[in-house]
């Protein structure tokens, strides 16, 4: 499933995933925002990895927040967004 | 670690012969990180580009953001860059890119808006002086009353920052479109349903040719900072080389976010 979402005053918020078993797979984020270090891309795929797909934004926010270290700076993205997005793929995405 | 200002530093300049997408790529991760180490002065960059590219950001689907068989057709080459941000279409008349790297004490508590502002003012008093008021539209565009005219990017690496920049001077908006995957989300709080309207080009605003658009602007960073004639050393080069032949060429960097 696919889900698009453009953040107010920020940039372009994709995923990518699958649902198995009532739970979020194969995610992966993309777009055009900004995300320091690198890495902090493969440690927000991963914290979604395996949550419920009935998770809500909340849940989804607190999720990615407590896997981020404190090191990670975001510019045109944010956890709130990402959970956004999430749930468009969920509720209103495509089978791309 | 204190602020400095553009004229604590001896700024250099580099701008050689066209290179090629992968080289591109390249120099800016060994620049940066020689900038970072302290073993090179900060430093303006100028590309000149051996072929048409598509540069996806950091962070970039590849199969979302560009048609790979279109890419083909037209002999474009596809890479990613290291720093995120959006695809660029290039063609070598085209296109005037830049970089800068700089030790992070340049923008030392800026947030990153003020750093994209802060890194590109020179550019927006040189197309001043070329007739073009153009401004900063955060988060990362320079653009004019008639459309967007360049797209920044920054990465902070070890102690510095890259901060670069693709301008259009001309554009084959058809031949974008056609490799670029732009969605309508992308464009839902643009103000326009045109893809080909966001960008438009220095050529039609100045009616120079593009290498007297470049001179202004090397001009404009001397009068304001400094700047000096450097060319790349051979171990910059060698390992840029490297680096171009190997992971910037590679399906796994290429296809880090599938």
């Amino acid at each position: 499933m696919h889900g698009e979402y453009k953040m107010p005053g920020g940039k372009l918020v994709v995923i990518d995933l699958e649902v198995r078993e009532g739970r979020i797979a194969d995610v992966q984020l993309s777009g055009d925002f900004f995300l320091e270090p690198d890495s902090a891309l493969q440690a927000i795929n991963a914290a979604l990895e395996g949550q419920a797909t009935q998770s809500t934004e909340a849940d989804l926010v607190e999720r990615m927040q407590s896997a981020l270290g404190a090191d990670v700076t975001m510019y045109g993205v944010s956890p709130q967004a990402i959970a956004i997005v999430v749930g468009r793929a969920l509720h209103e995405g495509t089978n791309a | 670690m204190t602020r400095t200002d553009w004229r604590d530093h001896e700024w250099r300049l580099i701008h050689t012969v066209p290179q090629s997408p992968a080289l591109h790529m390249a120099l800016d991760d060994v620049l940066t990180h020689e900038v970072g180490a302290g073993r090179r002065p900060p430093t303006l960059r100028i590309w000149e580009w051996a072929s048409s590219a598509v540069v996806i950001g950091r962070f970039q689907s590849l199969r979302n953001e560009v048609d790979a068989q279109a890419a083909r057709r037209h002999g474009i080459e596809i890479v990613r860059r290291i720093s995120g941000g959006g695809a660029m279409f290039i063609e070598p008349g085209n296109t005037i890119t830049y970089s800068i790297y700089a030790p992070l004490s340049l923008v030392k508590d800026m947030s990153f808006q003020e750093a994209y502002a802060f890194l590109d003012a020179w550019v927006i008093e040189a197309l001043g002086t070329l007739g073009i008021k153009a401004w900063y539209q955060p988060l990362n565009d320079i653009t004019s009353e008639a459309g967007k005219i360049a797209g920044a990017a920054q990465v902070h690496r070890g102690g510095a920052v890259l901060h670069h920049v693709t301008m259009a001077y001309d554009i084959d908006a058809a031949k974008m479109l056609d490799v670029l995957r732009i969605g309508r989300e992308k464009l839902s709080d643009k103000g326009t349903t045109s893809a080909a309207k966001r960008v438009d080009p220095l050529r039609s605003q100045t009616g120079l040719p593009r290498e007297a658009v470049i001179e202004r602007m090397i001009a404009t960073f001397r009068r304001l900072y400094g700047l000096r004639h450097d060319v790349l050393k051979p171990d910059e080069l060698t390992r840029a080389q490297a680096l171009a032949d190997g992971k910037f060429s590679g399906a796994e960097w290429l296809g880090d976010v599938a």
